[in-house]
């Protein structure tokens, strides 16, 4: 209530003042925030739950000291409750003044028209365009005159290897390629450790794969508003990764009920050979765990399955765009305030002690240079440079859906050891058509 | 042998039924004790006995979840509802039983309807109209916590208003009209006949209401900021960020969920008296 | 069937309700205004606008401004019954929860009889007995799903690989959840009842020295109709509605043989961003209960004192 009032207040004072010249407009340090409070939304962080808190202090301490302003942070819990509370606050005009968005939620966000899009006036306040990498740019809009996101972190996903097993089969680096990949896997696959530890239960995992074997074969899934999970790249991608469990038999069986953080575990415990779609803040679970320094990171496959070389309309993604984007809400009432704190969490000095606290890579040039020379990093930064961004569609979020129900419809025939084409065949028919059912209502 | 009269089971029949249920019900429990203080990985692995002892995660929790300010919620939300919406409860149904008017029958019919509302349905709508009545007060109404207890409120009325329309029926209405012969207002009778009698009911309206404020997630998820944030929310912010990047810590997950249903157990035991004690007020004595 | 075992009965001890014409004077009807105008402001202004929602086509791209969305009728009502997993779900959520409902009547009664009597550490039976109430639904789901998944101690006593979470099995892992969580419910109403059941009734009964369960039979459940068919209502629509349980346990998108009402209306609003298709869907599922619901009520005659 209290901040209401000073809304209100304040609102009435620059409107008695008004354009009497000395709205702030040169530097942010021109800002007076005293009274006012910015309410951010940003994930729970259960890895380092202490240090978010701490975090949250010192970024309000900052920022204090720069406006006079104070930071509230909100967080949620999981991408579903982030979507519902956009929504809400869509819906009602009232929620926080920045959000904090996984990358492949900027389209929806974008399509409900309801976030900032950033002009050069407003690129200018956050020091400008150039101060972050371009790569992370690409998913902040439907092009660049449109952008909606501000990158704070990126999270691109790469594949660690247990380097011991690795070594004790005679292989000496993971295979480029997805059959590379398996025959690799088989290998490694004999009593209770298996090639692969892959989290079919996720609800979000199964898609990056789909994605990725798909656009490597050159299909990107949507173009132009037309959804292409008919196209049999896709049918491939899907029988490549439920094969590997169903008939290949590389991955533990009890993989049917994992999500994400399950199949990290089973990687810990040194029970699997390689771990796909994990990003780099894996790293502190599993130095941790009983692999702690006997594994590495690699980039996943680029070549499509089935192939031995990238086809010409191939795509050598190596993971999604992945990571943060901020968007500032229309609805906000400290619209400059607002930015000046997106440049604040998107400075080298923040950005690169973000990253040593939380293992999330840099989105601002200049502290993504510094840390290239790391040699831990190579593969991650590697795999950053090489990610594709997902479609920008409002409509993507269902698109995902789409695939992801395809692997649950799937998962009950996994154990019979086959897979019935004509039921994958079915099954996929119905993501094309929900997708392209979304896709025709897009804007 | 006036304690015989009571039983209504013969004596092994008796025994068969609390035992079965017994293991029906504290199975689960019993595994979520184990695993709150056995090894992360041995639970994964599918463990239902504990190899070790973790006491510790209890320790833990407090600072991984947000759980000392998010009982606090739960406990002024839940028991300023559980406590209202017994009184308003009784109140409307006091009239429905006693009295005959207009629409008292669709009244009837439409609390049991309304319960048949999916809260998905409501939760938009619900959070649209706090939007609107914070722009008309003037001051913020979602992520407080009055938002969260208008809406349980509201919520448990339907239920808290069948209880104890259940249960008015079953006392003689000779009382309370006795007492209105001798001139006593509505609200004296209320206050100085039906609420005292009533105790059982009010304590099992009072206990549903407590319970549909400390377990929503759905509407509490939404509505409430960290200041406000009830238990339920808490767990469920903890349990689900588990699902990227972390191994699974599903010992302090099984300890905070304990914590979790502690007080709400506790109360019940301590309210068993107020259920038993009362338990001829029905009945003429 | 049900119909009849709630039959109210022919005769009562006491004689509540209204008798019939002296009380139209002095009726204290502002003592409804509280409940009222929670129920109305929270409950029936929100449902029109659910109401409304229903008739428009909302999504992610017309949300900001809700109002404005396009009306479209009842297009979303058409496309809900014909292109939609909605009579498929139906089918689901009425199915597992008239089971579980029929499922919880023996088990919370025999609970509420059982422990009627009093002993030793009645008190801690009792609680426990509630426990699985008391558990949010969100604990309850991770707790079963942890018990239930592939590698997990079901599984490890059994010694076989089921797959309890998706496939024909989840159904019935739904079911038997559902039921663990649900039937304190029944047990606390069935207890309350047999406690308002005074004691000439058992002092009579015992007299007379019927057996046991003749005792049950013709003394006991007759009293216990009323709020035995209270709370088969209240636990059926319970079940119904039921979200986090299925959503916790199966997560979304939900395999094909648990995708319930709740679930499906959820993912087509706050994942689908269909939100007038939801609410066509929520709004034709509450119709469909409605009607059972109105019959089943009209049967049971819940004030045996109107005509």
């Amino acid at each position: 209530m209290r901040r209401i009032i000073a809304i209100v207040t304040t609102s009435l004072l620059l409107a008695a003042c008004g354009n009497s010249g000395d709205s702030p407009k040169t530097e942010e340090t021109g800002l007076n925030g005293a009274g006012k409070t910015l309410n951010v939304l940003v994930q729970a962080n259960t890895i380092y739950p202490d240090q978010q808190r701490a975090w949250f202090t010192e970024i309000n301490d900052k920022f204090k000291a720069q406006t006079g302003a104070e930071v509230k942070f909100e967080t949620f819990a999981s991408p579903n409750d982030e979507l519902t509370k956009i929504q809400t606050s869509v819906l009602s005009g009232q929620g926080p003044d920045i959000y904090s968005l996984g990358t492949t939620f900027t389209p929806t966000a974008y399509a409900t028209g309801a976030f900032l899009e950033l002009k050069d006036d407003d690129w200018k306040k956050l020091g400008g365009k150039d101060a972050f990498l371009p790569a992370t740019l690409g998913i902040s809009g439907p092009d660049a005159e449109h952008q909606v996101g501000i990158p704070f972190t990126s999270r691109p996903f790469v594949m660690a290897y247990n380097t011991d097993l690795l070594k004790a089969a005679g292989i000496d680096k993971p295979a480029d390629s997805w059959d590379g990949l398996l025959e690799q896997a088989k290998k490694l696959t004999s009593g209770g450790t298996y090639g692969l530890a892959v989290a079919y239960a996720d609800g979000f995992d199964p898609w990056k794969f789909i994605w990725a074997m798909s656009v490597q074969a050159g299909n990107p899934l949507v173009k132009d508003k037309k959804a292409s999970l008919s196209d049999p790249s896709t049918l491939k991608a899907y029988q490549t990764y439920l094969g590997w469990l169903a008939t290949d038999k590389v991955v533990n069986p009890a993989a049917v009920g994992w999500k994400n953080a399950q199949a990290i575990a089973d990687f810990g415990a040194g029970k699997a050979a390689f771990l796909p779609m994990v990003s780099a803040t894996s790293k502190v679970t599993l130095d941790k765990s009983a692999v702690a320094g006997k594994y590495a990171y690699a980039i996943m496959p680029t070549i499509p399955p089935g192939q031995t070389s990238k086809p010409g309309n191939g795509v050598g993604a190596t993971s999604i765009l992945s990571g943060d984007n901020l968007v500032v809400a229309k609805y906000t009432k400290n619209k400059d305030l607002a930015l000046a704190l997106v440049k604040l969490l998107t400075s080298p000095e923040q950005q690169e002690s973000y990253y040593k606290t939380f293992g999330e890579l840099p989105t601002n040039a200049t502290a993504a240079k510094k840390l290239q020379s790391d040699p831990a990093l190579a593969p991650i930064i590697d795999s950053a440079s090489k990610a594709s961004g997902t479609p920008f569609n409002g409509a993507w979020s269902q698109v995902q859906l789409a695939l992801v129900n395809v692997v649950v419809q799937s998962i009950p025939a996994l154990k019979d050891g086959k897979l019935d084409e004509a039921k994958l065949k079915a099954l996929i028919a119905d993501g094309q058509k929900a997708a392209q059912d979304a896709l025709d209502k897009s804007k | 042998m006036r304690t015989d009269v009571q039983r209504l089971l013969p004596r092994w029949v008796q025994a068969a039924v609390i035992a079965v249920l017994l293991v029906f019900v504290m199975t689960p429990v019993l595994y979520m004790l184990f695993a709150s203080v056995n090894d992360d990985l041995e639970v994964a692995r599918g463990a239902f006995w504990p190899t070790s002892l973790h006491l510790d995660n209890y320790a833990k929790i407090w600072s991984t979840v947000e759980l000392g300010a998010g009982l606090a919620n739960s406990v002024v939300v839940a028991g300023s509802v559980a406590l209202v919406s017994a009184l308003v409860a009784v109140a409307t149904a006091y009239v429905l039983v006693r009295f005959q008017f207009l629409g008292r029958g669709l009244i009837l019919r439409g609390l049991l309807a309304l319960q048949s509302i999916p809260g998905t349905l409501m939760l938009l709508p619900v959070f649209v109209l706090f939007a609107n009545l914070s722009a008309v007060l003037g001051m913020q109404v979602i992520g407080t916590r009055w938002a969260l207890f208008v809406t349980y409120l509201t919520f448990a009325l339907p239920f808290s208003t069948w209880v104890m329309v259940t249960y008015l029926r079953g006392l003689p209405a000779e009382l309370d009209e006795a007492a209105r012969l001798d001139g006593a207002s509505s609200w004296r009778i209320l206050r100085s006949i039906i609420i005292p009698l009533s105790w059982p009911g009010l304590v099992v309206a009072s206990i549903f209401a407590f319970l549909l404020g400390w377990n929503d997630v759905l509407f509490a998820s939404v509505m409430t900021n960290p200041d406000s944030r009830t238990v339920a929310v808490a767990l469920q912010v903890f349990g689900a960020t588990q699902e990227g990047g972390a191994i699974p810590i599903y010992g302090q997950l099984m300890a905070s969920a304990l914590i979790c249903a502690l007080p709400v157990v506790v109360l019940y035991l301590v309210f068993q008296r107020f259920l038993v004690g009362g338990l001829t007020a029905g009945g003429v004595k | 069937m049900a119909i009849e075992t709630v039959a109210p009965p022919a005769a009562r001890d006491s004689n509540p309700g209204p008798p019939p014409r002296r009380r139209n004077r002095n009726r204290p009807l502002w003592m409804l205004a509280p409940g009222g105008i929670l129920l109305v402001l929270v409950i029936l202004v929100p449902l029109g606008v659910a109401l409304t929602v229903s008739l428009l086509d909302l999504d992610q791209y017309t949300l900001r401004e809700w109002t404005g969305a396009p009306f479209i009728a009842f297009d979303n009502y058409v496309e809900a019954v014909t292109d939609t997993a909605l009579p498929h779900a139906i089918w689901v959520s009425v199915g597992y929860s008239a089971l579980v409902t029929v499922a919880t009547l023996p088990v919370g009664l025999a609970a509420a009889l059982a422990t009627q009597q009093r002993f030793k550490g009645r008190a801690l039976v009792r609680s426990a007995f509630l426990i699985p109430y008391v558990l949010p639904a969100f604990v309850v789901g991770t707790v079963w799903r942890t018990i239930l998944m592939p590698a997990g101690p079901a599984n490890s006593v059994l010694g076989e690989q089921h797959l309890w979470l998706n496939g024909p099995n989840s159904y019935w892992t739904l079911v038997v959840v559902q039921l663990w969580t649900s039937w304190p419910l029944l047990y606390l109403l069935a207890a309350s009842g047999l406690q308002s059941i005074s004691e000439e009734v058992h002092e009579a009964a015992a007299l007379d020295g019927a057996a046991w369960w003749a005792k049950l039979r013709y003394v006991i459940f007759p009293h216990l109709r009323g709020v035995l068919a209270l709370a088969l209502i209240i636990a059926f629509l319970h079940n119904l509605n039921s979200f986090t349980l299925p959503y916790v346990l199966f997560g979304v998108p939900a395999p094909h043989d648990v995708e319930v009402l709740p679930v499906l209306t959820y993912v087509e609003s706050f994942q689908n961003f269909r939100f007038g298709l939801s609410a066509a869907m929520a709004v034709l599922s509450l119709v469909l209960v409605a009607i059972p619901l109105s019959v089943y009520l009209r049967a049971v005659r819940l004030n045996q004192h109107e005509n």
